[in-house]
């Protein structure tokens, strides 16, 4: 029996050849380069969706699997941009250690104005007032401590009810 | 035979073995983006710096990476000012040779497609090799980085 030749699978493999050498181009620039990841995985989606089914019908598959070629080697080249990226990243020491510093100048203005500061929340509901005082300093939850372990009772720290 | 009626056969026969001839549609989309390329670098002004697509490295580190600036250089080429190009980028020219070159070799090649019935697939593997090879060329340095950045 003769095998009959058809074209099934020819358009996507069109499709993934000209994705594919786009996604070469690109890849080889490092400021697209990690972007062409994406059109690199749908030439390769292309060229296997069409490849099986060339394989099926018994079609040509020599455009499918450039397509297929060309389209694995761009993902590596463009995966591979990472590198160039550490790099640069490496070559660039001073912002982060810019960002760094003004992690820790934050910090330190966080926890200098949480020293000592007095937090008093009220809480009003059906007629009935809480008020509810604590202090971040750390001399006073040591004396807090002290109090709360010796068992007497402080009136820091305590709810209480507000008429 | 007139030029005009000469051209008008060869758009003709282009048209009819456009649908079956995978090569002939690759070539048509090709030149279609190079010319789009180029119409992109000559929207999008130099003097004004209104490119819609910028650098991930320079957005993130603030660190310009080798490619930045072919887009100007792209834009500046376009209008006549290549030293200007070249201070934007260095590798500039040799890439917009590159697609310039695309551009003639998806013509030309279409054109001898059409008039070379006998000797396509010959066609065919030169375009490969010949492109190929403009291809390293025009883009060597950036592999060269590519590979230093992989192997130090």
């Amino acid at each position: 029996m003769e095998d009959v030749k058809t074209n099934s699978g020819q358009n996507l493999g069109i499709a993934a050849l000209i994705t594919g050498i786009i996604t070469f181009v690109l890849a080889v620039i490092p400021c697209v380069g990690i972007i062409a990841i994406i059109p690199g995985i749908i030439a390769i989606v292309l060229a296997s969706v069409g490849l099986s089914q060339a394989s099926r019908q018994n079609s040509p598959r020599g455009v499918l699997l450039a397509g297929l070629i060309i389209g694995i080697i761009a993902v590596i080249i463009s995966f591979s941009q990472i590198f160039v990226a550490g790099k640069i990243v490496r070559h660039a020491d001073k912002w982060p250690l810019d960002i760094r510093s003004a992690v820790e100048d934050v910090k330190k203005d966080v926890l200098k104005d949480l020293e000592d500061n007095n937090v008093s929340i009220k809480i009003e509901s059906n007629g009935n007032k809480v008020e509810i005082n604590t202090r971040s300093n750390k001399d006073s939850l040591i004396m807090q401590l002290e109090h709360l372990e010796s068992g007497k009772k402080d009136k820091n720290d305590t709810l209480k009810k507000v008429k | 035979m007139t030029p005009l009626r000469k051209s008008n056969s060869f758009l003709t026969a282009y048209f009819s073995e456009l649908r079956n001839k995978p090569y002939l549609k690759i070539n048509l989309v090709f030149a279609g983006i190079v010319v789009l390329v180029f119409a992109y670098s000559f929207i999008f002004s130099p003097d004004k710096n209104n490119y819609p697509v910028v650098c991930i490295y320079e957005k993130v580190t603030g660190e310009q990476c080798f490619s930045c600036g072919l887009s100007h250089s792209f834009s500046l080429i376009l209008r006549g000012r290549f030293n200007e190009a070249f201070e934007w980028n260095p590798y500039g020219l040799r890439v917009f040779l590159f697609f310039f070159s695309q551009l003639l070799i998806r013509i030309l090649f279409s054109f001898y497609y059409l008039k070379e019935i006998n000797n396509r697939r010959q066609l065919i593997l030169y375009d490969i090799f010949g492109s190929t090879i403009i291809f390293l060329i025009a883009f060597y340095p950036f592999f060269l980085q590519l590979f230093k950045s992989v192997f130090s």
